[in-house]
């Protein structure tokens, strides 16, 4: 009998061009309005010229394992936000709304999550789930043009994903959280080497405007 | 026709569902019970089935396979095509929001005639009879006083030789492109020095990538399937990235080392650095031996005056680093570099382009695996016969002085034009916006106002942009998803030839500009007296594209315009193809066909007047695209007209005499946006939709300016208000600025709130689209590419004045009239009598050999001498 399938990304950090295809296929697909976002590439710079870095973070929904999102969901909600067996973290638009899906936005260690301006629902990443169910990847990796978004079965041992985890070392955003992200990262750690910690978001032209978190691999 | 690449594999019953959606493109399932996760596929939310049609993209130029999942008659998405061998089943950022384009709601969907002042906003509709009736009308009238006043400015035309069908059919070869805006100066190079116009580096499997300039991380030819490329040999080959640019652009960010230079002075940094490579030993003297047409010690000689230490103090570039790098190239195993439009669109870019070129060439990098190596495209034929006679050259095209310019001189028809040299009767503008894209805008914007010089103006055009404002009458053109183009880019090894086809029928009364023409041929010649209508009895728009896609060798076998139609591209890409793939076309043995009837003049194997081989050692191979079919370090026809035929570096004059507090301005496209052609599509305008100006904080520190502060920027002609990004990613000396942003008109998500989308309406967050640049660049010229010299502008910067608003630009005519005088001034001192008829026999010389060298290797130009030959890519 095989194995409970569990899906999971790796974005190789060392294949990000900060092309932000996967942005906007992700508005495409998913029709997400504009001010709001499934998911982001942040540019981080840091130096004083010339000896300048700059770097790119992709961030999403981390699906984690312990969802912090469903946890802070008040009593007699807890199904609003569902972790599937498949380890995909879904909502239900209907129960996830208004104060409920505040709550959920709110308890996000990652601000991944975000209120539909006009639905007042709770949003996210969703690994394209309409798509992951009718096999096909989700649509950021589909178009991902550095080839950095790894995405499928990590108990499946035949897999991409699998591979990908087991010759390279990963790591996860904010481990200290406890939640144990889904979204793992290679080469996260090039961010505390280049002492891009702490540094600006850039630039300040974009709507990834967004204050920087200190990420320590 | 399976997708291999990827193999992502699941188990799970949810793998039935799957098959449901299963398409034409994606991977079959390898059984029942596996099921891999596909690429690409439709999942729509409403459950309902698309239908999947192919295209090919041009959101920007790169021409990458695509398709749009349609439902109820609407395109719900696009996706990129996992069989095209350029771009491997991904889009771009813009790739993805190209349905955009089609539900614009600003978009032109009737025809418009101007019935205020021009350039006033007042339109009233009018009906495709009508119109078509107006235009011809003055087109007739044009042709009877003399049909080279009829003027055709394109800018993406994608007809592959409809709009020189049409205008060779009314008589006129005043037919201008862009190219002169874009990337000429490189193209002049290379056709010289080897033939092509372009390169197509083996990424992948390189171990060394020079990046002089380009941006292939955000723009560039061929973005996206070059990057994906350069990023499998980065992570997987372990090739090191070196790129010299002036600003940190996002490829500076994935490059091992960023160098920072003095624009314009890459062509000294290369140079040096074959200096070096020949000094130390480590040239591949056997490569320049048996295929350039100089000898290795008449090289090193020449190249001995470019020494790091001179290097260092044109460009900034440290001599120790210059010799480390030199030597890190000539070493690491196959090395290539890279350039496109940031080193060559300066005034001596020409000489730039060759310069870096040259490192290939001392290393022998050239047509090898992991090297830099010659374009591979197919091509494909000049449509249904007859075809109509070449009429002259008009002198705004190829204008005397500018001798080499085989691309036109764009940008100096609006001062040409005014100042009386050619005149016009009917103006037509097709995909072009020169009051925004061109340098030196405002000028533009004196000739397009003007009735005196432009009496008639026609706008083929999808929405109301800057220069269509100023159009006497607007015909609604398609959208790159509404309209049919057979398409080829060298953008892989495998050459291969795509199809875009209209997807859905187009919106409203908008009528794809191949219908449009065919239709206004027929109005122009009813009766066929006029001698135009025969070259327009080919039927529909899809038959004129299947008749030149039929003539791709192979195809028809392969399953000819129906699997085009089908899967949108042929051959479909093949990875172990291209891993595989035999470079060395040059040392390629000629047959005993090609040999028969050939005399030998030097080298050089001449067949019936025409160069077709070079004997290497007793042996006959095929050699490079040029006169001599070396690869030629050596240009005489540079010499013959005052030019320096050997590798040099030519510093800009203004730059030599800036004072210390003169900067220079540079501009760059971002990773979302096109030119111009974007800032409409609302997701794309959402990630960048205001362009502060790039500043160094040491350089800002010393002015008194903060980040996010009002500073003005004066340049030759005039000034502009914008705001600074105060930052350590640029050079002190340079400020950039991007395109994209600063337009005024209200197709611009940011400008207005008229609109029927909803989420434009409610959810616009941002007011501020920008300054543009352009009005106070003024035109200076490459006076052998006749390309743009972009990046070369002197600008003082300083805080705002009292006063200054914010967007403020000026410009000065008698300033800009001076620059354009300056840039003549360089030209080849040859000016013709102002007779528009008066082409020089050189042009028609200099045209035929661009044709033949352009056939070498079975570029995309093979074919396409029906048009311009060697625009592969602008």
């Amino acid at each position: 009998m095989a194995k409970k399938k569990k899906y999971a990304m790796v974005i190789d950090i060392n294949r990000c061009i900060g092309c932000k295809a996967c942005m906007t296929s992700c508005k495409a697909e998913n029709d997400v309005p504009l001010g709001v976002f499934r998911n982001h590439v942040r540019e981080l710079e840091k130096g004083i010229y010339p000896n300048m870095k700059k770097i790119f973070l992709p961030v999403l929904c981390n699906h984690c394992d312990k969802p912090a999102c469903k946890a802070a969901l008040p009593e007699g909600y807890e199904d609003a936000i569902t972790k599937r067996d498949d380890g995909i973290v879904v909502w239900d638009e209907a129960k996830c709304k208004g104060k409920v899906a505040e709550a959920a936005i709110e308890g996000c260690p990652y601000s991944n999550a975000f209120m539909h301006p006009q639905k007042n629902v709770f949003q996210k990443c969703d690994y394209c789930v309409h798509r992951v169910d009718a096999g096909l990847q989700p649509a950021c990796v589909s178009t991902c043009i550095g080839g950095a978004r790894i995405f499928g079965d990590v108990n499946d041992s035949t897999s991409d994903v699998f591979k990908y985890m087991a010759t390279h070392s990963t790591h996860v955003l904010k481990p200290e959280e406890g939640t144990t992200p889904n979204t793992y990262y290679v080469a996260l750690d090039r961010i505390t080497a280049e002492r891009l910690e702490g540094s600006q978001q850039l630039p300040p032209t974009d709507a990834t405007e967004i204050a920087v978190e200190n990420f320590s691999g | 026709m399976q997708l291999k690449r990827r193999k992502f594999i699941q188990l799970g019953s949810a793998a039935g569902a799957a098959l449901t959606v299963g398409s034409q493109f994606g991977m079959k399932a390898k059984a029942a019970a596996l099921m891999e996760l596909k690429q690409t596929g439709s999942a729509s939310p409403t459950g309902k089935k698309n239908q999947e049609i192919p295209y090919t993209c041009l959101t920007c130029n790169i021409e990458d396979g695509g398709i749009a999942y349609v439902e109820d008659g609407r395109i719900r998405r696009l996706e990129g095509n996992p069989n095209h061998p350029g771009n491997r089943g991904k889009l771009c950022a813009k790739g993805n929001a190209g349905h955009l384009h089609v539900y614009d709601p600003t978009r032109i969907l009737n025809p418009l005639k101007r019935i205020g002042p021009r350039g006033s906003g007042k339109w009233k509709r009018i009906s495709w009879d009508e119109a078509l009736s107006e235009v011809a009308g003055k087109i007739q009238g044009a042709m009877d006083i003399d049909p080279m006043s009829i003027m055709f400015q394109y800018g993406r035309n994608r007809t592959h030789g409809l709009v020189y069908r049409f205008m060779n059919a009314l008589g006129s070869g005043t037919v201008n492109n862009h190219t002169s805006i874009c990337e000429c100066n490189k193209k002049v190079a290379m056709e010289h020095a080897w033939g092509p116009d372009i390169e197509t580096p083996d990424f992948a499997h390189t171990k060394y990538i020079l990046n002089f300039g380009s941006n292939l991380a955000e723009a560039a030819y061929f973005h996206n399937p070059y990057i994906q490329r350069l990023i499998d040999g980065k992570v997987e080959n372990k090739a090191k990235l070196v790129t010299f640019d002036p600003r940190m652009t996002n490829t500076g960010a994935i490059s091992d080392e960023w160098v920072p230079l003095k624009p314009a002075t890459d062509g000294i940094v290369a140079l040096a650095m074959c200096n070096v490579i020949l000094q130390e030993g480590l040239a591949d003297t056997e490569f320049i031996r048996k295929y350039t047409n100089v000898t290795a010690h008449q090289l090193a000689e020449h190249l001995k005056q470019f020494s790091p230490e001179f290097a260092e103090k044109e460009s900034g570039v440290s001599a120790d680093t210059i010799r480390r790098i030199a030597i890190e190239f000539a070493t690491a195993g196959p090395a290539t570099t890279y350039t496109y439009r940031g080193s060559s669109m300066h005034q001596n870019g020409v000489y730039t382009e060759k310069a870096t070129m040259m490192l290939n060439v001392v290393t022998g990098n050239i047509e090898k695996r992991g090297g830099f190596n010659l374009p591979r495209g197919l091509g494909f034929g000049g449509g249904p016969g007859p075809h109509p006679p070449k009429p002259p050259h008009s002198i705004l095209k190829y204008p005397p002085e500018y001798p080499l310019a085989s691309h036109h001189v764009s940008h100096h028809v609006s001062h040409s034009i005014l100042e009386g040299r050619q005149k016009i009767n009917v103006f037509m503008l097709y995909c072009h916006n020169p009051l925004y894209t061109q340098p030196d805008g405002d000028t533009w914007k004196e000739l397009l106002s003007s009735e005196k010089h432009i009496p008639y103006s026609v706008s083929f055009s999808i929405n109301m942009d800057s220069s269509t404002e100023y159009a006497d009458i607007i015909l609604p053109d398609t959208t790159f998803l509404e309209r049919w183009d057979p398409e080829s880019m060298p953008s892989s090894a495998l050459g291969w030839v795509g199809l875009r086809q209209p997807v859905i029928k187009p919106l409203g009364n908008a009528k794809a500009f191949r219908d449009t023409i065919y239709e206004l041929a027929q109005k122009i010649d009813p009766d066929g007296k006029r001698g135009v209508k025969k070259y327009f009895s080919y039927g529909s728009a899809e038959s004129y594209v299947k008749n030149q896609l039929e003539a791709t060798p192979g195809l028809k076998a392969a399953g000819g315009f129906k699997l085009l139609k089908k899967y949108g591209v042929w051959p479909f890409y093949d990875k172990k193809k291209e891993d595989n793939f035999k470079f060395g076309a040059h040392e390629e043995a000629l047959s005993e066909s090609d040999l028969a009837g050939t005399t030998l003049e030097g080298r050089t194997l001449m067949k019936g007047g025409k160069s077709v081989g070079l004997m290497v050692d007793g042996k006959a191979v095929r050699g490079f695209g040029t006169p001599s079919r070396t690869f030629q370090v050596n240009v005489p026809e540079w010499e013959h007209y005052g030019f320096e035929p050997m590798p040099h570096y030519e510093p800009i004059e203004d730059h030599k005499r800036m004072k210390s507090d003169e900067l220079l301005l540079s501009t760059y496209k971002p990773n979302v946006h096109t030119q111009s052609r974007t800032p409409n599509l609302k997701w794309l305008q959402e990630l960048h939709h205001r362009n502060p100006a790039w500043i160094n904080s040491e350089t800002a520190k010393a002015r008194g300016i903060g980040d996010d502060e009002l500073i003005r920027i004066t340049s030759p002609i005039g000034y502009m208000v914008t705001k600074a990004r105060v930052t350590e990613a640029i050079h002190p000396q340079v400020v950039a600025i991007a395109t994209s942003s600063g337009m005024t008109n209200k197709a611009t998500v940011g400008n207005y709130g008229g609109t029927k989308d909803p989420d434009i309406v409610q959810n616009t967050w941002w007011d501020d689209t920008g300054v543009h640049p352009n009005q106070i660049i003024p035109v200076s010229t490459d006076p052998i590419g006749g390309g743009m010299g972009w990046f070369d502008t002197v600008i003082t910067v300083t805080k705002a004045k009292a006063g200054d608003k914010y967007g403020d630009t000026h410009s000065d005519r008698g300033a800009a009239r001076k620059a354009f005088e300056k840039a003549l001034s360089k030209a080849t001192k040859v000016r013709d009598s102002g007779d528009a008829h008066n082409t020089t026999a050189k042009t028609n010389v200099r045209d035929e050999r661009h044709t033949e060298v352009g056939g070498v290797f079975g570029t995309t130009a093979k074919l396409r001498d029906f048009e311009d030959p060697h625009n592969t890519t602008a």
